[in-house]
């Protein structure tokens, strides 16, 4: 095959050290890395708290279901043209795609980890004289922590591919403004580069997801909902 | 067959009982609880449940008119074919469920909810995965608001004392079945309630740990007297670790029979389980309980 196509690893890497080198790398990672973050933030702070009051309240959970369950299969890119009305072309818009990404998967996953609590052991602290304050807070909240942290680590994995759908589709900057370059201009080894980089921080990021997961939920065997 | 269902339909009074336990009777050497405080009422209590399948709601009878008093310190197991409401009573008397009609006084106060003076041994042990043994007997002690400090003591004592003491930072999913149980047992206990209440404790455990368990639970009970109402659907266990046997019919639960147990205590077990009286209890129940639901047959 044409190696311009699929261009061996010693030029991508030679190409990977070029971009690193020249600083175009990691001022366009830093940028896309920060809409990252803030977009993943957001909806792990709105999705889990969405997700714990759809989890323990009847009604918020029969209001937003429906919305919460389309959202979450519709495909995100969808909403990019009103984003853009909306936020404008500026980080705010892929801020916006970043969190709309990640947030339904996070939502979802804490809903189901709070209404999977055992009943038993609600009757027990109830029987021990818990009030609800405390049957949320001793309770449910722990023991939906690992599908929490499950919802986190699917939402981060999400995140990262809004990040990159937000810069090549909204404004181009960052690592999508990278890609979509080296892509129009066949600079395919350059390109790989950039792939794989984007691989890494996926992976790294959830990594770290999965580090604080294991933190705090030690007590048990590694679990994940997809 | 039919001849023995009559005979034992036909053991109405004490008269009628087989010689041994008529002299069981005569030899009850817990007559004395009578003079005892009364600490638990069950006045005619009744409780449905309401089911709903396919838009239809079908009204389930869960217990019907149900009296039981029960006096400080004595230990009285509840026996009954599954469903027929035990368990169900045994909440009620916790506070946990409502009851439709009828009154459960705890020491001459109305059962509202759950209190400081009761405390459950769940059957399915109900300990917090994410917690150390330690921090589980703590739970208990915890919402009564005691200082840190205190907690981990009383803790300590009770695991101490069911066994525990070694097994403080562990997890409940790295220790088997009777070790949970064990632990569920402290929980209960650090709270110092005046009425422990045991819903089938060691129905999920092996044959062997059972017989073990029941034997530190009367040893507990002997050192640290409490008023213990029992779960079970084992006749032996209610035999051997009970004052009084409450025999209850299957769904609607009613009290079919009281039984005394006149074992002297402290009992051993193997000493105990060889006895003729234990034995003929044993028997008198099992025709008790299958009484009750060829009765429930005929209805």
């Amino acid at each position: 095959m044409d190696s311009s196509l699929i261009p061996p690893l010693t030029q991508i890497g030679a190409a990977w050290w070029k971009l690193l080198s020249s600083g175009k790398l990691l001022a366009n990672l830093s940028m896309s890395l920060t809409t990252l973050a803030i977009g993943f933030c957001l909806a792990a702070f709105i999705g889990v708290v969405l997700g714990l009051l759809m989890g323990r309240f009847r009604a918020i959970e029969h209001f937003l279901d429906l919305y919460v369950n389309a959202l979450m299969s519709a495909p995100t890119t969808a909403f990019v043209p009103v984003l853009i009305l909306w936020f404008g072309l500026g980080m705010e818009s892929r801020i916006a795609v970043v969190f709309l990404f990640a947030i339904f998967v996070i939502i979802i996953n804490t809903m189901t980890g709070v209404k999977q609590v055992d009943t038993v052991l609600m009757e027990m602290a109830r029987s021990f004289g818990a009030r609800e304050r405390e049957i949320f807070f001793k309770i449910m909240l722990p023991a939906a922590l690992p599908a929490i942290m499950a919802g986190l680590r699917l939402g981060m994995g999400r995140a990262v591919k809004g990040m990159v759908t937000a810069e090549m589709l909204l404004t181009l900057t960052g690592i999508g403004a990278m890609i979509m370059q080296y892509g129009s201009s066949f600079a395919t080894d350059s390109l790989f580069a950039v792939i794989l980089t984007i691989l890494m921080v996926a992976l790294a990021a959830m990594k770290a997801v999965q580090w604080i997961d294991r933190r705090l939920t030690g007590w048990k065997a590694e679990i994940a909902i997809e | 067959m039919v001849q023995n269902v009559h005979a034992v339909q036909d053991l109405q009074t004490v008269e009628e009982l087989p010689r041994g336990l008529q002299v069981l009777n005569e030899l009850n050497v817990f007559n004395n609880l009578n003079q005892a405080k009364l600490l638990v009422e069950i006045q005619s209590v009744s409780k449905s449940f309401h089911k709903t399948v396919k838009e239809s709601t079908k009204e389930i009878k869960a217990l019907a008119d149900v009296s039981l008093s029960i006096h400080e310190n004595e230990f009285v197991s509840i026996i009954g074919p599954s469903g027929c409401g035990k368990t169900t009573l045994l909440k009620m008397i916790d506070g946990l469920i409502p009851y439709d009609s009828g009154r459960i006084l705890i020491d001459g106060r109305q059962v509202t909810a759950p209190g400081p003076d009761r405390a459950v041994v769940f059957q399915a042990f109900a300990l917090l995965p994410w917690r150390t043994v330690l921090a589980n007997v703590e739970f208990s002690l915890e919402l009564r608001r005691l200082p840190k400090e205190e907690r981990t003591k009383i803790a300590r004592d009770y695991l101490t004392r069911v066994g525990l003491a070694d097994f403080e930072n562990h997890y409940p999913h790295e220790l088997s079945g009777g070790m949970q149980q064990r632990a569920g047992l402290a929980r209960a206990l650090a709270v110092n309630p005046a009425i422990l209440l045991m819903d089938e404790p060691f129905g999920a455990v092996d044959a062997q740990t059972r017989q073990l368990l029941q034997e530190e639970l009367l040893e507990l009970w002997q050192s640290q007297r409490k008023t213990v109402i029992f779960i079970t659907h084992s006749m032996d266990e209610a035999v051997y670790l009970s004052d009084r046997v409450v025999v209850m019919t299957p769904r609607p639960g009613k009290v079919a029979e009281i039984l005394d147990v006149p074992l002297p205590r402290p009992r051993v077990s193997e000493e105990v389980r060889r006895d003729g009286k234990f034995v003929d209890l044993t028997n008198y129940i099992w025709e008790s309980l299958k009484k009750a639901m060829e009765n429930h047959h005929l209805e």
